[in-house]
């Protein structure tokens, strides 16, 4: 019974770093910056998540504000901070690490600002339904009503996601963009809005990623809390161990990371919270740099 | 020796005069910000090796800072060396340490580095819960003793803090100038201008890039062990993930690739608390705002320097005087 109830809430806890990988890899494509501030608007998306809840009772009309939320503030990061950074920062010794640097500060600025404004006390998301187990023949699971609804919704929005990637003009101006800017800019697609709606999307796919973790979690919301630095971390080794390029691949690193954390907590030790991600991260790359899904050649120089 | 050396060490010599004197006329707080620029000297001079040089991201010199003020507590506390030999200690755990972590690095580039050492710098901390010998959650006590008897009865702590500090810094930078502007530091610059042309020239990047990591660390170790020795205990709570982002903020301040800008963003770091007291107060607001102005000026002049004056302020007045001066011409 331990090893299902393990096996569930790790593909639980990995569908919602997938999602987090998912948009991590979505603004790799778009603008090849690894956004390290992705959490930190995952956490505002939640906080207006949140005042949808309050202001209007219910989870499933938050759900949507927070997305649309997500995605404007995303957009108004990549036109505004994004774009001045390539402008201003894209030679000389730092050029390299400029993209870190200013998505980090983002981070802490959204963080501290979150802070002054909500910080004050922790605040409650309500879960749309009981996160109580599910009881099968007398025994009851860890597996609740919640958790199987996030992994419903989160494999709704996946295939929404890849049904516009694969059969959809915006699709395939994402896809072509993000293969070529050069080539895509000269068949007339419009590669600067591309970019923009590319963070928009990682912004709303990050948005539910936040608020599942909320609800998944003991439902409350603090701009410090362990669930959204284990998000931090948690969506960027996602994504790295499918690739950092590659859909599929986030999803897939997603669930992987969820089940191997679950197991470890389960049968090594509780106390290795922090560490296991370090260390499955570390084996990760020692094993394959570029990640499971990704190109055979490392991107150099 | 060479003129400029001489003149170098002069002034380096003159700079501890300077700071003697100081330490002399103001007050106690003064004494101990005036210990604290001091840490964060050595602490961002680390980055500026690292990151400015051998073109390699940490986000998790806290964590490194971390080893080596945990080796010098635990040095002091179960084996009772004497303190010049505990601060050795911290220097030599953390390098190693970042030899280890610079064997990982070698193979990483850009963001794959930056979110591996990222995902440490949350991670290690935490492990001090594992271990007893670490003292858990409270952490461990770190007592440098009191100041010699021989430097009068008026001489206080924070002054013998600041001194030892003050002394371990300009060490450490007259140390890391010379690394710079030697083989290494060359090879460093060689490597991140150009990874391949470099290659090609024989320089073995592995081996070099290990080696930045691992002296980086060992400074990063000596600065973590000082700050620990101005609070007086050594805990995980001291080196919060934000101590590695206000570095960062601290070297991209200072400059990235100038040394010598090392004491602009440190005090700044120092001063930034400070400055949000002070505003907080006039604008008479609320304790959540108080608290977290500090964290917000500190990553907003991050992401202001990064877009405007990405290569630090030295750097862009040498680079303006020279194009007035071509002007001229």
């Amino acid at each position: 019974m331990d090893f299902l109830n393990t096996l569930l809430i790790g593909i639980t806890a990995g569908s919602i770093y997938s999602l987090m990988a998912i948009s991590m890899v979505l603004v790799w494509r778009s603008t090849r910056v690894v956004n390290f501030a992705q959490a930190g608007m995952a956490l505002l998306s939640t906080y207006f998540g949140y005042e949808a809840v309050t202001k209007l009772g219910s989870f499933w009309i938050a759900l949507p504000v927070a997305m649309i939320g997500g995605a404007l503030f995303a957009a108004l990061v990549e036109m505004i901070l994004i774009r001045l950074l390539v402008k201003h920062s894209s030679s000389g010794p730092i050029a390299g690490v400029a993209p870190i640097i200013a998505t980090l500060g983002l981070l802490g600025v959204i963080r501290a600002s979150a802070s002054m404004i909500w910080g004050g006390q922790d605040v409650r998301i309500i879960g749309p339904v009981s996160n109580d187990g599910f009881t099968i023949n007398g025994t009851t699971l860890v597996f609740s009503p919640l958790k199987l609804l996030i992994l419903i919704t989160v494999i709704i929005l996946m295939l929404i996601l890849s049904i516009v990637f694969q059969k959809t003009n915006i699709g395939l101006a994402l896809r072509a963009s993000a293969y070529n800017p050069e080539i895509a800019r000269l068949s007339g697609i419009k590669v600067d809005w591309v970019r923009t709606l590319g963070w928009a999307l990682a912004g709303a796919a990050g948005a539910v990623a936040g608020m599942f973790q909320t609800v998944n979690g003991n439902g409350t919301l603090s701009p410090d809390s362990i669930d959204f630095s284990l998000l931090l971390v948690s969506g960027f080794i996602a994504a790295v161990i499918g690739g950092l390029d590659s859909l599929i691949g986030a999803v897939i690193g997603g669930l992987v990371l969820g089940l191997m954390i679950s197991f470890v907590l389960m049968y090594i030790s509780s106390g290795l919270f922090f560490i296991a991600p370090f260390v499955i991260l570390l084996t990760v790359l020692f094993i394959r740099p570029q990640g499971i899904f990704g190109a055979k050649a490392a991107r150099r120089a | 020796m060479h003129k400029k050396q001489k003149r170098d060490i002069f002034l380096f010599i003159l700079g501890g005069v300077v700071l003697y004197f100081i330490s002399g006329m103001v007050d106690e707080l003064r004494v101990y910000q005036g210990a604290s620029i001091a840490v964060y000297v050595i602490a961002i001079s680390s980055i500026i090796l690292l990151t400015g040089y051998s073109g390699q991201v940490s986000l998790g010199h806290g964590a490194l800072m971390a080893v080596g003020a945990y080796a010098a507590a635990v040095a002091r506390i179960e084996f009772n060396l004497p303190i010049i030999l505990c601060f050795v200690v911290a220097v030599l755990a953390s390098a190693i340490g970042g030899a280890l972590l610079g064997a990982a690095a070698a193979r990483l580039s850009g963001p794959y580095l930056a979110g591996t050492t990222l995902a440490l710098a949350i991670g290690l901390p935490s492990l001090a819960n594992q271990f007893s010998v670490l003292g858990g959650e409270q952490g461990l006590l770190f007592d440098v003793g009191f100041p010699p008897l021989s430097l009068g009865e008026e001489f206080t702590q924070y002054k013998w803090f600041f001194w030892i500090a003050g002394l371990a810094a300009l060490i450490s930078m007259w140390v890391v100038k010379n690394i710079l502007s030697s083989r290494y530091g060359r090879t460093w610059r060689a490597i991140r201008g150009n990874e391949v042309a470099a290659q090609l020239s024989g320089i073995n990047i592995a081996r070099s890039k290990i080696l930045a990591f691992t002296i980086s660390a060992g400074i990063a170790g000596l600065a973590g062990a000082l700050l620990s020795m101005t609070i007086g205990t050594v805990s995980p709570s001291a080196f919060p993930l934000a101590l590695s982002f206000s570095l960062l903020t601290g070297a991209v301040i200072s400059g990235i690739t100038t040394l010598s800008g090392a004491m602009i963003g440190a005090v700044v770091l120092v001063a930034i608390p400070e400055i949000a007291d002070v505003v907080a107060h006039r604008i008479g607001s609320s304790e959540g705002v108080t608290t977290n102005l500090p964290g917000f000026l500190v990553s907003a002049i991050l992401i202001v320097t990064v877009l405007f004056v990405p290569d630090g302020p030295v750097e862009q007045h040498r680079a303006r005087s020279a194009k007035k001066l071509a002007h001229k011409k």
